[in-house]
């Protein structure tokens, strides 16, 4: 056993973790923050997606204890104050969410990509969540509403 | 019928669709979210053989690891789970056990179940079983399967023919001999994996004390779950529970009842645990029920001018080792002559065992296979009789005035317009311009290819001993004037909340936010079928609207008795019953509701206190029965869709480019026009995966060779081209609202639009395009064998 200390949303968790744990299984499981999904376990689908160090990953790929002394973002930390992201707004707006599985991936992977690129292109936003598999939209929704977000200048927040 | 639903489009403000926040916001609840205290969970040992006696099973070392609370096969819980007989034939005679007895009959079979305190100790348990196999030879041909002298997937049976399918036209014979050409083809379609994202899951929770079982399925059946759970359980069906809470996505993987919710249930009674269980996405691609895999032989009568007299079909279908309903055979056998007027026809349809995983729907059953050969038979028996293949189409299709159409299978086309339908998708794609253009682009070494393709998708399947034909709904006003409603069960993506709430708020004057809607507990939903084979549309929105219309006659006449007016000079408005004419007269609905709830006194003499009621519509044309010559009708309606597609095809590397999609979609009326824009393209999406890369695929020894997404591909966002939309409406005369389905159609197109372009495009090279998906290896070789 070791153990982690983490911040996952601003606030801090020490655990006694098995090194083997999943970053995936140890938000869901000892967290207990299930907004974060499983689909593949080989970094295909992306439903895992979060924030670590700012950065978009798929936490199915990370070990808990990598994260040990970081910060790590999910989906339920970007409406904090119960306010809906102009992401999360932009994705109702364009339906872009049908099972909704695959939504909280989708979300991170394009709030990583605004943080880093507020002006993202069509081509980027593509770029960003071509590692989020989706079955239901065909995309085509997804990608108006991130770029819908873009295009309100409304990329670093309401 | 268009008109038939008031509500104009944004007339309630800005489209939502009805409680999409919670999935934004990381707030819904999947299975596996469901948070049960003091839970375990389950994991199994699946066969890592095809086909294989289980020489000795070795359990010790698993049941010693740590936190492994139990390990259990076949023989440990043969009086907790009782088998179940197979559907009906020859798999009928089979008796069928949740864990595999001695014999193995596909990789994936679950063997045994190892129970922990975690996850992680569950698979420890797992991998820590050790089995010895007697391999024997796999069956994995279906061809072959068919042959007399093969060797046995089930041993119990006679053949390894689970299912065969005859209908037969007179005067085919005749047909034939009188014909100018005779043209005969081969097409076969790949066996696919349905992938919704979320993988299956289950959890069950025993209460000793009332002897009831709560079990969460990610399943689409909650009826169905629950009916054979009982009876694998041995109590009565009032004992247990189903709850699908939020489902992410089943696009057919998680419609059947499988054994592992009959697993979780009964070891939640034995450990007197919460038991969860989560399917990996490996397990999801090799024991969940597959779909497609048929091979057609086509033959046609053809007379000189392109109108074809009849067509003679004989389908092999691979069910695997399928051991429940298997409904792709017959939905395929009746639908082999698609959009077009065929009177004279013959099919013999085979579905065959093999030692792969079951067979089963993904997005389409059957007919997606019999949608795909004869769109792509079409353009081969064009290019034969050197037509165009949109003439040789217009030439064939059922003309628009003999709908309601019988084809000679005796399945019903319920309405259309198939030749207007084409001829916009024509227009729109520029088809004469494309035409010239192509030539130009061949001059200069460009394979351009142009493909068609007019798909029929029925929908809203109903069968003898499986029902389907109707949709149920309860309705209830609350004391506040709001709305809570009970469908027969619930969606998974497909926005049944939302045409529900609209409905019910445009018949009864609220708006949709006043309406809630609870679904996917059995404790709670009317009995009733499921949102497969897109019937929600057709059979579950008529039943909301008819119970909707039973609210509002009842209302109605409390609140004429009231105020001493005819109930048919009254309407609804904002939350209260006007007079027409004379809008000072009325009563809001919490008036209403205080008299149907408390004040029953005052209601009008006979009629019962509340206001709550169900409502149910059954289609009126399907035809159970099959008569002497094979003739039924399955399916109450059809949708269709219209698609050119535009590809350049690199002869060097064998990748092609699609440089344009046109559709035209006509589901009926659209009850929410936007939810089916976005159903639409994500079906097409779905047929795009369809066409490009994906594949089940076994070796010869019946080895999974595509048990990840890292070999079986679903397609990212850069695999969707830019896809053009129309839409047409003509609405089915069956049904209340003239609605069709439409979340399978768009599926349909990519397989045989992209398909005939390809071929298209290698024209010059002489090049046949007959094996999917069309990937670059594929075509390069088919390039290179035409070229030596």
């Amino acid at each position: 056993m070791a153990n982690l200390a983490v911040t996952v949303n601003g606030r801090k968790y020490v655990a006694e973790i098995e090194p083997r744990l999943l970053l995936v299984h140890f938000l869901r499981d000892v967290v207990k923050l299930t907004g974060t999904h499983i689909g593949c376990v080989v970094g295909r689908c992306g439903a895992c997606t979060v924030l670590w160090k700012n950065k978009p990953v798929k936490s199915c790929m990370v070990l808990a204890i990598e994260t040990d002394g970081s910060e790590i973002m999910t989906i339920e930390g970007l409406s904090p104050n119960d306010r809906l992201h102009p992401l999360q707004e932009a994705f109702l707006a364009a339906d872009a969410v049908e099972c909704g599985y695959c939504t909280p991936g989708m979300v991170m992977a394009a709030y990583g990509l605004l943080q880093k690129n507020p002006a993202a292109s069509e081509d980027d936003i593509k770029r960003a969540i071509s590692g989020n598999l989706c079955r239901c939209t065909g995309y085509v929704n997804i990608v108006k509403a991130i770029r819908s977000v873009v295009v309100a200048g409304k990329s670093q927040g309401a | 019928m268009a008109d038939k639903i008031g509500y104009e489009r944004g007339s309630e403000g800005a489209y939502r669709r009805k409680g999409a926040e919670r999935f934004v916001r990381g707030a819904a609840s999947y299975v596996d979210d469901v948070q049960l205290p003091d839970a375990v969970y389950a994991a199994f040992v699946r066969s890592a053989a095809a086909r294989a006696k289980i020489k000795s099973l070795y359990l010790s070392a698993a049941r010693g690891c740590p936190g492994v609370l139990a390990v259990l096969a076949a023989s440990d819980i043969m009086d907790g789970i009782r088998p179940y007989r197979g559907p009906e034939g020859p798999l009928a005679d089979l008796l069928i056990h949740p864990l595999a007895q001695s014999t193995v009959h596909y990789v994936g079979e679950p063997v045994a179940v190892v129970v922990a305190e975690s996850r992680y100790q569950a698979q420890d348990g797992v991998d820590a079983v050790a089995i010895d196999y007697d391999l024997l030879p796999a069956i994995v041909d279906p061809e072959a399967a068919l042959h007399p002298d093969s060797p046995l997937v089930f041993d119990e049976l006679d053949s390894n023919v689970a299912q065969e399918v005859h209908i037969a036209s007179d005067g085919v014979d005749q047909a034939f001999s009188g014909a100018d050409h005779v043209i005969t083809e081969r097409l076969r379609t790949q066996r696919l994996a349905a992938s919704p994202i979320e993988p299956r899951a289950c959890a069950a929770v025993f209460d000793a004390a009332s002897g009831r079982y709560t079990v969460w399925s990610s399943t689409v059946t909650i009826h169905a779950v629950r009916q054979q759970l009982a009876e694998a359980l041995g109590v009565r069906e009032n004992r247990v529970r189903v709850i699908a809470p939020d489902v992410g996505g089943s696009f057919g993987g998680k419609v059947h009842p499988y054994p592992e919710e009959f697993l979780v249930a009964h070891l939640a009674k034995r450990l007197r645990r919460p038991v969860k269980w989560a399917e990996t996405r490996i397990e999801h691609l090799t024991n969940v029920r597959q779909g497609r895999d048929q091979i057609h032989y086509l033959q046609a009568a053809v007379r000189g001018d392109g109108r074809i007299l009849a067509l003679k079909s004989k389908i092999i279908a691979d069910f695997g080792a399928s051991t429940r309903f298997i409904n792709s055979l017959p939905a395929a056998a009746l639908y082999t002559t698609g959009a077009y007027d065929i009177q004279c026809q013959q099919v013999d349809a085979f579905g065959v065992l093999t030692n792969k995983t079951p067979q089963g729907p993904v997005r389409g059953i059957g007919k997606a296979d019999a949608a795909y050969v004869i769109e792509r038979f079409m353009d081969i028996v064009a290019r034969q009789l050197d037509m165009d293949p949109a003439e040789i189409r217009m030439k064939n299709f059922v003309p628009e005035d003999a709908f309601p159409y019988r084809t000679a299978t005796g399945s019903m086309l319920d309405s259309g317009r198939y030749p207007t339908c084409l001829r916009k998708a024509l227009d729109l794609a520029g088809y004469e311009e494309l035409r010239r253009q192509q030539l130009d682009l061949r001059k200069q070494g460009v394979l351009r290819g142009i493909g068609m393709c007019l798909v029929i998708e029925p929908t809203s399947a109903a069968r003898r001993g499986q029902g389907g034909a109707y949709g149920a709904c309860r309705v209830r006003m609350e004391p506040s004037g709001t709305v809570s409603a009970f469908p027969a069960y619930g969606p998974q993506g497909q926005g049944h909340h939302t045409a529900i709430a609209r409905i019910i708020a445009d018949r009864l004057g609220l708006v949709p936010d006043d309406v809630e809607v609870f679904s996917g507990d059995t404790a709670e939903a009317p009995y009733g079928a499921s949102a497969i084979s897109s019937r929600s549309a057709v059979t579950l929105m008529p039943a909301v609207h008819v119970a909707a219309t039973l609210l509002r006659e009842k209302i109605l006449r409390i609140a004429g008795h009231v105020l001493e007016i005819d109930p048919g000079d009254l309407r609804f408005e904002k939350g209260a019953v006007r007079a027409t004419g004379a809008p000072e007269r009325e009563l809001q609905l919490r008036q209403i509701t205080r008299i149907a709830y408390m004040d029953t006194y005052r209601l009008p003499p006979g009629l019962d206190p509340g206001l709550e009621v169900t409502g149910f519509f059954t289609v009126p044309n399907i035809i159970w029965e099959p008569d002497e010559k094979g003739r039924r009708n399955e399916f109450a309606a059809v949708p269709y869709a219209a698609t050119v597609a535009v590809v350049d095809v690199d002869a060097t590397t064998g990748r092609f480019r699609i440089v344009k999609y046109v559709t035209v979609h006509d589901c009926g009326t659209t009850l929410v026009p936007e939810i089916v824009e976005t159903q639409h393209y994500g079906s097409i999406a779905q047929g795009l995966g369809e066409a490009l890369f994906e594949e089940v695929r076994y070796d010869l020894d019946g080895q999974p060779l595509s048990s990840t997404f890292m070999d079986y591909l679903l397609p990212t966002v850069n695999d969707i081209p830019a896809i053009e939309t129309d839409h047409m409406v003509t609405p089915s005369p069956f049904t209340p609202l003239g609605a069709k389905g439409g979340g399978e159609t768009g599926t349909l197109g990519p397989p045989a639009a992209l398909g005939n372009a390809i071929e298209d495009a290698l024209t010059p090279l002489r090049v046949k395009v007959r094996e999917r998906p069309y990937t670059s290896d594929r075509l390069w070789k088919a390039i290179n064998e035409a070229a030596s």
